[in-house]
């Protein structure tokens, strides 16, 4: 698949990506490399891997990070329950469960790291927000992403038959390592330029009217300018688009309290909001 | 003579290294592979093939276009090209992925592997000295204090080590699950013995932490801390004696002088000034700041660092760029400490910014505030 086919089918898969990052993503498949996204919150880092695999009719392996995810959440665990039920069963015949028995795979539980490296199919492994994990984890995946490989002591290595195409995201709360970086294509994703976004919108909303999309997008682009504490993404803009839709809208009202009204969609924080209100009181006083 | 494609290939990566990228021989082959997947039909596509290939961090794609620009296309953007004694390489995208097609066919692709080209391999490194971790033996610190002339040094230096001790054994005391540990944590035993229906399969077993924390100390030596930079370069020699803490001086500049304090030498103030003596005047805390956290300690900044600034506070950088060179620090999780020679907290507008970032400011003008700063740093 070369890079225009992958654009195509990622704009079936209703993603519009920059130039830059279908090349960037072609070439991770190309020379088997993780990619590593970052920027701001709801610039559509997540929406990549799920178009990736929607794209390349693979399945979405997805681990989620938070701060204490540890290797038995991540990479896999031995089902206890199911081998003490074992041994339960099988206590009054004598040599009939043997120590081995109780540790196959039938007794083990695939987390998504394991489950993406197990997979008989070529997958697509999202591992999202990863500066919220530990560093220690940082460092195994660094190990596991390297080999594409898993050894599980009581079983072997297991080895990626085809290996996954890695998509890593991060929010940079915290900096990832050096090493990371190095092995990790890298793409970072700003927000969208005005006529992108409008794509993007009517690419996710093709029943929304254009006049409509374009004025929303128009809104939203000039609110990210503003000193917000939570900056909208393209999320937002597509809730709000599809809100202004649903109210049956062919174009932004021109009454600023009727577009007051929906903000929710936008801001969501007090402040913002406040904010964003005062602003418009301001401009109708003038006007 | 046109220069090989390799080569071309290769001078663009040492440029971007220039620029403090950190572009290896692993990355080179990447490169170079991608060209070769592209192809000449898109040979357009490879700046942001490379971009994915050699940025690591946000700062780095947003300089990338421009640099990419001055090296490939210097006659469109005029007047900014950096001077370097390299001969000048083919600066020809097309060409150059033509070339190496045709490479790829002549020679074996043996030979795009073995690119490290002569002087790469030594260029990659940025240089890694012999005093990465230098350090006194305890016993070398306790020694003999005769060429510290004024009294008063040795005994700072005394009550300095105590401290530093002290700290060593709280940073230390934590225990950590160690399969090889030698006591058994009941807790944890017992919460685990709970998978197993009370039978306690897996015991766990703790260890004391192994690991030291990284101190790192920054003695501003400008102008306007003239008189305080001896005494805090006592305090930080005992540092380094106990907790091997690494210690740099800086005004416009940053150098390292860990070295030169672990030995006992009566002439560490001399060497001090000689390396400080190609510095300009004025002090520029967020440039020594940014050349600390980007090249000395780039990788060892991690949470169980712990920076010391020793400085008043006057900076000739920009305030903003202070409080984001701290924050960056703050970031890779480390904590920061200011210790200042008043009483009170620096008033500077340049640590106006920075107020929030630091973990605490704490006066070093006296022995017994000396005294207190294990309990702070802890």
């Amino acid at each position: 698949m070369d890079e225009a086919a992958l654009s195509e089918a990622l704009r079936a898969a209703r993603y519009v990506a920059e130039p830059g990052l279908v090349t960037t993503l072609w070439l991770a498949l190309e020379i088997g490399r993780p990619v590593l996204l970052e920027g701001d919150a709801g610039v559509g880092k997540t929406a990549v891997a799920a178009a990736l695999a929607q794209a390349l009719d693979r399945r979405l392996i997805r681990l989620q990070c938070y701060e204490g995810l540890d290797l038995q959440q991540a990479v896999y665990e031995w089902n206890y329950g199911r081998q003490l039920l074992a041994i339960r069963l099988h206590e009054h015949e004598a040599g009939a469960l043997a120590e081995r028995d109780l540790f196959a795979r039938d007794y083990l539980l695939e987390r998504p790291l394991l489950a993406a490296i197990a997979s008989d199919t070529p997958c697509v492994l999202l591992i999202d927000e990863l500066d919220r994990a530990d560093e220690a984890f940082e460092a195994y995946l660094l190990e596991a992403l390297s080999e594409y490989q898993i050894s599980i002591p009581e079983l072997g290595t297991v080895r990626a038959r085809t290996p996954p195409l890695v998509v890593l995201t991060s929010n940079a709360t915290r900096e990832l390592s050096d090493a990371l970086r190095r092995r990790c294509l890298y793409y970072f994703l700003d927000y969208p330029s005005l006529a992108r976004e409008i794509e993007i919108v009517r690419a996710t909303l093709p029943e929304a009217e254009a006049r409509l999309v374009a004025e929303a997008v128009a809104y939203v682009q000039r609110l990210r300018r503003e000193d917000l504490q939570k900056t909208p993404g393209i999320a937002e803009t597509l809730d709000w688009v599809r809100a202004l839709h649903r109210l049956g809208l062919q174009a932004l009202p021109d009454d600023p309290a009727a577009t007051l009204q929906t903000l929710s969609c936008l801001l969501k924080t007090r402040e913002d909001q406040a904010q964003i209100r005062a602003r418009h009181a301001l401009a109708g006083a003038a006007g | 003579m046109a220069p090989r494609p390799l080569e071309s290939v290769a001078g663009f990566a040492a440029y971007l290294r220039g620029h403090g990228y950190k572009v290896g021989v692993p990355e080179q082959q990447a490169m170079l592979q991608a060209a070769l997947a592209l192809g000449v039909e898109r040979y357009d596509r490879l700046e942001a093939c490379w971009r994915a290939l050699v940025c690591g961090a946000a700062g780095e794609w947003r300089r990338y276009p421009e640099l990419f620009a001055l090296y490939w296309r210097p006659e469109r953007t005029k007047g900014r090209v950096r001077v370097s004694g390299e001969p000048r390489p083919r600066r020809d995208l097309r060409e150059l992925v033509v070339d190496l097609q045709r490479g790829l066919d002549a020679e074996a692709a043996a030979r795009a592997a073995g690119l490290g080209a002569p002087g790469e391999a030594a260029a990659e490194r940025p240089a890694e000295t012999g005093l990465a971790q230098g350090g006194a033996s305890r016993a070398e610190a306790r020694r003999d204090f005769r060429d510290w002339p004024p009294e008063d040094a040795a005994r700072l230096e005394r009550i300095v080590e105590a401290t530093a001790r002290r700290l060593r054994a709280r940073l230390t005391r934590r225990r950590r699950l160690d399969p090889r540990g030698g006591a058994l944590d009941l807790r944890r035993t017992l919460r685990r013995s709970l998978r197993t229906g009370g039978l306690p399969f897996e015991p766990a077993w703790i260890k004391r932490r192994r690991e030291r924390p990284r101190v790192f100390i920054l003695v501003d030596v400008s102008r306007s801390m003239e008189l305080y930079a001896r005494l805090f370069l006592h305090v930080a020699r005992a540092f380094a004696a106990v907790l091997r803490a690494r210690v740099f001086v800086f005004h416009t500049r940053l150098a390292e002088v860990t070295a030169w304090l672990a030995r006992p030498s009566g002439r560490v103030q001399e060497k001090i000034d000689a390396v400080t003596a190609g510095f300009g005047g004025g002090t520029r805390i967020a440039a020594s700041l940014a050349a600390f956290a980007g090249a000395h300690a780039r990788g060892s900044l991690s949470r169980s660092a712990r920076v010391l600034i020793m400085s008043d506070g006057y900076d000739s950088d920009d305030p903003r760029e202070l409080a984001e060179r701290l924050a960056a620090i703050r970031r890779r999780g480390a904590r920061i400490y200011w210790l200042h020679p008043s009483r009170e907290p620096p008033q500077s507008v340049a640590l106006a910014p920075a107020r929030g970032i630091v973990n605490a400011f704490a006066p070093v003008h006296d022995l017994e505030s000396l005294a207190r700063l294990a309990g702070l740093l802890e």
